[in-house]
C-alpha cells in the first residue's frame, strides 16, 4: 500500500501483472482474450485499455470475455465457467483463444492450464496473470509473450536481413513514433521489420516469429522474454530500442553486425542528423534546467543529462523543471519530441 | 433461557462427529431444543442423529439453484428426539474453495434467521485451516469452543494450534469466543486422562469430560444410532449425559494458552 499518490506510485507500470498481458493480447487482432475471474477485472481493464488507445488515436474495442466469476464458483470452483464460456468463445470463430488468471481463481486453485489443455477447434493459451503474487505490469507483458512465443514454428538458421519488434510498450502515448523511429534506422542499413511481437498483428503472424535474424527489445526489462526466445528459436536479441546520442550509433552497429550488412554510412548519415537537430535547438544552450524529483530511471536520467550537456545546457537542482518522458527518447525523433517540450517549458 | 452457541474442533478422525451426534442427543433429551450444524464438506455430522440419512446440504441446493431459489425446510431435517440437523456441505474435494461455503452457509443461515434453539452445537473439520473455518468462532456464533482430542500427540497437536486461533480471534475487540473445555475421547492408552487433563490446565483450561473408547460406539453407528439412542442404558451413553450436564452447567470460559511445541512434546513424554 502507498499513502504517497506520486505518479511514480500510481504509473502503469507498477500495476496488475492482468493488466500487462491485456496490453499485449489485446494487440493480436483475430483473438479473444478471456479473462477468468469476476467481472470487475474486466470491466477496469477494459475502460483502462479502451481510453489508452482513444488516447493515441486509435479507437478501438478491446476482445475481452469475462467468465463473470459469483460466489458460487468461487466456492465449487470456477473451471466449468471457464469451459462454457471458451464454447461460447468459439462459436464467434477467433483465431486464437488467450485465458488470463485473476487473484482468486489462483487462490482457490481453478488447473487453468488443465482446462485450456482440452482439444479444441483454436489454440487457447492460458498466460498467468494473478497479480496478488506480486508480480507488475511488466511481468504480465513479459508472461503473455512468453505464451504467445508458444505459437511461433522452430526458427530455421536463415540470412534474412530481418529483425522482429518485442515487447512494445502499446499503452505509451509515442508508441507509434518510436516504432517508425526504429523502422527508419533499420532501413538505412536495409533491415526490414518480420514481426511486431506483438503490436497489431494478425495471430498467423506469429507462427513466422522464427524467420527473423534478430530480436530486438523494447528494453531491458524484456530480457527474460529475449532470452526465451533465444532458447526456443535460436534467435538472438540486442536488449532495447536506441536510447540517446551514443545509444543510436551502438543500435547501429550492433544490429548491422548481427544481419551482416555494412553500417558505415548510415553513422555519418545519423551523425549529421544529430548535428542539425542539436543545432536546431541551439537556443537552449547557457539554460539551467532541473532533473530534479524525477520520476524516471536512472538510465532515463542518464540520457536526458547527455542530451543536456550536448547543448551546452546547465543542471542544477534550482534550474527550471523541465518534462522528463518516463522511458529515454527513442533515437533522434525522440530527442526532437523532447527538445520541443523542454524548449516551451524554458520560453513559457 | 439465552441461546448457547458451542463448538466442537479438533484433529481429523479424532471422534468430532460422534461425540456432537451424542452430546446433541444427550442434551434434546434434558428438553432443550438443539440445532446441529455440521461445518465439513464431508457432511457425516448429523447422520447417526438422521438414522444413517445424508441430508442434503446447504451448498448442495446453492450448487443446484442458487441461493435465492432455498426455502429453510429445505436445510433444516429434524432427527433423532427433535434435534434439528443442518450440514454445511460443500466443493467436491480438491476444488474450489470450502472456507469460502462455510461463510456462504452461514450467511444463508443468518438470512433465515435459522440460528435459534436453546443450544446450538457446530461440529467443524479438523483444523482452522483457514478464515472460513474459524467462522463459527466468530462474533454473533459460537462463544464457547470445545476441543476433542485424545493423548496421541498429533491429536494434541492440532487441539494446540485451535487454542492459537482461540487465542487470537479472542482478541478482537467485539470478540466473546472463548475456550470452553477439553473433551478427552481416548484411546484407551495408559495415563491418557492425566495426560490430557495435564494439557488442559497448561492450556489455561479444564478436562470437561474423559470418554473411554468403547465398542459399543462402532456398534450404535453400524445400527445407523448414536449410542444415546442405541443403548441408552450403556456407561458410555452416561459419559455423554455427564457430558452434556457439564457443558450446561459449565462457567469457566477462558483465553487460551497454547504450548510451545518442545513443551507438548515433554508433556507427551512425561506421560509416556
Amino acid at each position: 500500500m502507498t499513502l504517497n499518490p506520486s505518479p511514480l506510485n500510481l504509473c502503469r507500470s507498477g500495476g496488475c501483472t492482468l493488466t500487462g498481458a491485456l496490453s499485449v493480447t489485446t494487440h493480436v487482432r483475430d483473438a479473444v482474450t478471456v479473462v477468468h475471474g469476476p467481472k470487475g477485472c474486466t470491466h477496469h481493464n477494459f475502460s483502462l485499455l479502451h481510453a489508452t488507445s482513444i488516447d493515441n488515436d486509435a479507437f478501438i474495442s478491446p476482445n475481452l470475455v469475462s467468465t463473470g466469476l459469483l460466489e458460487t464458483e468461487i466456492i465449487f470452483g470456477g473451471e466449468q465457467a471457464l469451459d462454457r464460456t471458451l464454447d461460447s468463445v468459439l462459436r464467434h470463430n477467433p483465431g486464437v483463444i488467450f485465458v488470463l488468471s485473476t487473484c482468486i481463481v489462483d487462490t482457490i486453485g481453478d488447473d487453468v492450464g488443465m482446462v485450456c489443455g482440452k482439444v479444441r477447434s483454436v489454440p487457447v493459451i492460458p498466460v498467468p496473470t494473478a497479480g496478488f503474487l506480486g508480480g507488475t505490469f511488466q511481468n504480465g507483458v513479459n508472461n503473455a509473450l512468453i505464451a504467445l512465443a508458444g505459437m511461433a514454428a522452430p526458427g530455421t538458421k536463415n540470412e534474412s536481413r530481418t529483425v522482429n519488434i518485442i515487447g512494445e510498450k502499446n499503452l505509451e502515448y509515442e508508441v507509434r513514433e518510436n516504432y517508425c523511429e526504429v523502422s527508419r534506422l533499420l532501413s538505412e542499413i536495409g533491415v526490414s521489420v518480420n514481426t511486431r511481437f506483438v503490436h497489431d498483428i494478425p495471430s498467423e503472424q506469429i507462427a513466422r516469429l522464427g524467420e527473423a535474424r534478430l530480436n530486438i527489445l523494447r528494453d531491458p526489462a524484456l530480457i527474460p522474454v529475449g532470452k526465451y526466445l533465444k532458447n526456443r528459436l535460436g534467435i538472438p536479441y540486442i536488449p532495447s530500442f536506441p536510447f540517446g546520442i551514443s545509444g543510436t550509433f551502438t543500435f547501429l552497429k550492433t544490429v548491422a553486425d548481427a544481419c551482416g550488412v555494412e553500417c558505415r554510412d548510415a553513422v555519418d548519415e545519423e551523425r549529421a542528423l544529430q548535428e542539425a537537430t542539436l543545432a536546431d535547438f541551439s537556443d537552449l544552450a547557457g539554460s539551467t534546467v532541473s532533473f530534479e524529483n524525477a520520476l524516471v530511471d536512472q538510465d532515463c536520467i542518464q540520457t536526458v543529462r547527455n542530451l543536456a550537456r550536448a547543448l551546452s545546457m546547465k543542471i542544477k537542482k534550482n534550474g527550471r523543471q523541465v518534462p522528463l518522458p518516463t522511458t529515454p527518447p527513442v533515437g533522434v525523433a525522440g530527442m526532437r519530441r523532447l527538445l520541443h517540450r523542454w524548449r516551451r517549458a524554458i520560453h513559457a | 433461557m439465552v441461546m448457547k452457541q458451542i463448538a466442537l474442533y479438533g484433529k481429523g478422525g479424532i471422534g468430532k462427529s460422534t461425540t456432537s451426534a451424542n452430546l446433541s442427543a444427550a442434551l434434546s433429551l434434558q428438553g432443550l431444543d438443539i440445532l446441529q450444524i455440521g461445518c465439513d464438506p464431508k457432511r457425516d455430522s448429523t447422520r447417526m442423529l438422521m438414522h444413517g440419512s445424508f441430508i442434503p446440504t446447504v451448498m448442495d441446493l446453492v450448487r443446484e439453484r442458487g441461493d435465492a431459489a432455498i426455502t429453510l425446510p429445505e436445510i433444516v431435517y429434524s432427527g433423532f428426539n427433535g434435534v434439528r440437523c443442518v450440514e454445511a456441505g460443500g466443493p467436491e474435494p480438491g476444488v474450489g474453495c470450502a472456507g469460502r461455503g462455510i461463510i456462504a452457509t452461514f450467511q444463508i443461515l443468518e438470512k433465515f434467521g435459522a440460528l435459534t434453539g436453546d443450544v446450538i452445537v457446530y461440529d467443524v473439520l479438523g483444523d482452522v485451516v483457514c478464515g472460513g473455518f474459524a467462522m463459527p468462532m466468530r462474533e454473533g456464533y459460537a462463544q464457547e469452543i470445545y476441543l476433542v482430542t485424545s493423548g496421541e500427540l498429533m491429536s494434541l497437536y492440532a487441539a494446540n494450534n485451535i487454542c492459537k486461533a482461540i487465542q487470537r480471534l479472542s482478541s478482537r475487540v467485539k470478540s466473546r469466543c472463548r475456550l470452553a473445555g477439553v473433551i478427552c475421547n481416548a484411546k484407551n492408552q495408559p495415563r491418557e486422562d492425566e495426560l490430557v487433563a495435564e494439557f488442559a490446565r497448561k492450556v489455561n483450561s479444564t478436562l470437561v469430560q474423559y470418554i473411554p473408547r468403547d465398542r459399543v460406539v462402532q456398534v450404535a453407528e453400524l445400527n445407523k444410532k448414536t449410542v444415546i439412542e442405541f443403548e441408552p442404558a450403556s456407561a458410555q451413553a452416561e459419559h455423554y449425559r455427564v457430558l452434556a450436564r457439564r457443558v450446561m452447567e459449565n462457567t469457566r470460559f477462558t483465553i487460551p494458552t497454547p504450548l510451545e511445541i518442545d513443551d507438548l512434546e515433554s508433556l507427551a513424554v512425561e506421560f509416556m
